[in-house]
């Protein structure tokens, strides 16, 4: 009885050495991108170590700021390759982390998961980025925080506002932080202004806005208010 | 022996399923379904946080468009129509999309805005609920 047994899996293990398989180098990328770089860009190399072709059968990739590319729709044996993986930054900042998922015809482990994790830096955080009165509120000065991220030197900010309606000052604040004081001429009027924040000896621009509000004019439902019988628009929907 | 093997991993899959690694956390208090978000009527904005192509393909009436591919253009068009007082109600493009999320999360540390809700389900639930 024993034997049939171990011939059997002998027979099984021979015949999954047989089959194909993709070895990946790695599967997960960790990036720098430089501070002004528009893409970061992975490449997951792999080989068909086993004795017969892999298929790809789909690459996707977890969100549409990703593309995903496949050199090659089929690996003979032994043949080698990468699945080269795009990430568009934006205007994202910080860790971002995407995947791309490879599925292929192979008879185990048909379902691969790259991971490209990305450190966008980020020279100037901004908080808050908005700073609003309510119309025919006092008209005090708010304050704006910059912070120069950690792989950067800025020595000096100038600001700008995009209006006469505001009036910006900064103040350097020390170990890489700044304050800008902002304040309207006065809060009767609805205006709204941008203020380019720009980093001595650079090119990049940064942004915050500062705006007088109109109250709001329409009631707010609870938050566990219940669906009306027909769906209610939205502002300015229409059906 | 492989059968006992495999427990620990069967436990991992069923205790992370809705944990999925590459997902911004987010509390429950901060997700709202499409009946909720619809229920608020006027005092809701909606915001779009899919990439261009797919806002300009079809959105929910009335939402206005903030990706992070040009969030820095994008923001003070958003603050420009902006009123205190209002729910905003981010959305992306189904239930396993990260953008809503990180958009919502950059609405209240940059901007500090409060009232910030990510629709759960995103586009495909809105379109299912409402065509």
């Amino acid at each position: 009885m024993k034997t049939p047994i171990l011939a059997f899996t002998v027979l099984l293990m021979m015949c999954l050495g047989a089959l194909a398989e993709l070895k990946w180098e790695q599967t997960m990328i960790e990036l720098r991108p430089a501070a002004n770089d528009k893409q970061a860009i992975g490449h997951f190399k792999y080989q068909n170590t086993g004795s017969t072709p892999v298929h790809f059968k789909s690459v996707h990739a977890s969100c549409g700021c990703t593309t995903a590319q496949s050199q090659k729709e089929e690996v003979p044996p032994g043949d080698k390759g990468e699945i080269t993986a795009t990430f568009n930054i934006g205007d994202r900042t910080g860790t971002q982390v995407k995947t791309v998922t490879v599925e292929t015809d192979e008879a185990t482990n048909q379902r691969t998961v790259l991971t490209l994790k990305a450190e966008i830096p980020q020279q100037l955080e901004i908080t808050p980025s908005f700073v609003f009165w309510k119309q025919g509120d006092k008209a005090d000065t708010k304050t704006i925080n910059v912070k120069v991220g950690k792989d950067f030197t800025v020595k000096h900010i100038k600001v700008t506002s995009s209006t006469p309606d505001f009036q910006t000052k900064v103040e350097e604040a020390g170990n890489g932080q700044f304050k800008i004081d902002v304040k309207p001429q006065d809060t009767n009027k609805i205006v709204a202004s941008m203020l380019t924040i720009q980093p001595e000896d650079s090119q990049k621009v940064f942004y915050a806005t500062a705006r007088i509000t109109n109250a709001p004019n329409v009631p707010v439902a609870p938050a566990g208010a219940t669906a009306p019988a027909r769906p209610t628009a939205p502002t300015g929907q229409t059906d | 022996m492989a059968a006992l093997a495999l427990f620990p991993a069967a436990g991992e899959a069923v205790y992370f399923r809705d944990k999925i690694s590459w997902r911004s956390a987010i509390a429950p208090s901060e997700m709202v379904t499409v009946e909720q978000a619809r229920g608020w009527g006027d005092s809701a904005i909606w915001v779009d946080a899919r990439p261009d192509d797919e806002f300009a393909n079809d959105h929910v009436p009335g939402a206005i468009s903030l990706n992070e591919d040009r969030w820095n253009e994008l923001l003070p068009q958003f603050l420009a129509v902006w009123v205190p007082g209002k729910k905003i109600v981010v959305y992306c493009s189904s239930l396993n999309c990260n953008a809503s999320r990180e958009v919502a999360r950059r609405l209240r540390k940059e901007a500090q805005l409060s009232d910030v809700f990510v629709l759960e389900g995103g586009w495909e639930a809105w379109l299912k609920k409402n065509r």
